[in-house]
């Protein structure tokens, strides 16, 4: 039998492997897919939670969840167009225009 | 049988994600999180949600990762232009030892939890009728706004993809 905790390692994992994609890769595509990767385990994590308390709200939680994952991938992939049209690089460190210190 | 097909989704999972991380080229990064998409949408089979299911394959893998593949080929990114990442390594294991703490207290406080059968079961949890249901009833006024806020995303991208006829940088000299 599966049980809670199995359900949670996963979605745990899924959410760690995100965040530390956001910490670790330069490249503005990877951190995209790894706030992606971070609403996956937490889609996974409220379903489970769904499943065990029987009941259906999280359920529609999680349809919320997706539906702005999908505005927001409209918006971010529009910029990153853009951003890549005036800078002809995907690192994130070259983007500090809104940054306070010297220019690059 | 359902414990095989959850070892084996979770290992495909993790290993996408794995993947998505430890790969430079961003192609094939979107093509881990593409196996991890699927996975997950099996483990919401496994949990009965079957209407989310449907739902992850269509806008997840469907729709959000074929854009990303779509602008990832549009930009005809070459080799030199990716970012170099010389400690990237590094900085996974920094990330991995903050992370860690926070997965025990969380896998500690799920294991505390009293057991309950969590096997596919016969009702009509989660199928379309009943989330449907749910949906035009309780929540009727996050549904109203969602929809409010995608007809704002796709108004935000046109303007943004938008080509603009003169601009200036902040030098003050035409682009």
């Amino acid at each position: 039998m599966i049980s809670l905790t199995s359900y949670a390692f996963v979605s745990m994992m899924l959410f760690s492997i995100g965040v530390i994609g956001v910490i670790a890769r330069r490249n503005i595509f990877v951190i995209y897919m790894s706030i992606e990767m971070m609403l996956n385990g937490i889609n996974l994590f409220l379903v489970t939670f769904a499943r065990y308390h029987f009941n259906m709200d999280p359920q529609i939680i999680t349809i919320m969840v997706i539906s702005i994952a999908a505005a927001e991938a409209a918006i971010f992939l529009s910029v990153i167009i853009l951003l890549y049209r005036s800078r002809k690089s995907l690192d994130t460190d070259i983007f500090t225009t809104l940054t306070q210190g010297e220019k690059s | 049988m359902a414990d095989f097909i959850f070892i084996a989704l979770a290992f495909l999972a993790i290993s996408g994600a794995i993947a998505m991380i430890v790969y430079a080229n961003p192609m094939y990064s979107a093509l881990g999180v593409l196996i991890t998409m699927l996975s997950v949408a099996g483990m919401f089979a496994l949990l009965n949600a079957t209407f989310l299911f449907l739902v992850q394959i269509i806008v997840y893998a469907g729709a959000i990762m074929t854009l990303i593949l779509f602008i990832l080929m549009f930009l005809n990114i070459k080799e030199e232009d990716l970012p170099k990442e010389p400690n990237k390594y590094k900085l996974i294991a920094i990330g991995a030892i903050i992370m860690i703490p926070l997965n025990i207290l969380i896998l500690k406080a799920v294991s505390k939890l009293p057991e309950k059968d969590l096997n596919i079961s016969n009702t009509d949890f989660g199928q379309i009728k009943p989330v449907g249901l749910e949906l035009y009833n309780n929540w009727i006024i996050a549904f109203e706004l969602i929809s409010i806020l995608l007809l704002i995303a796709l108004i935000g991208s046109v303007v943004l993809a938008k080509k603009r006829k003169s601009k200036l940088n902040n030098k003050g000299e035409q682009l």
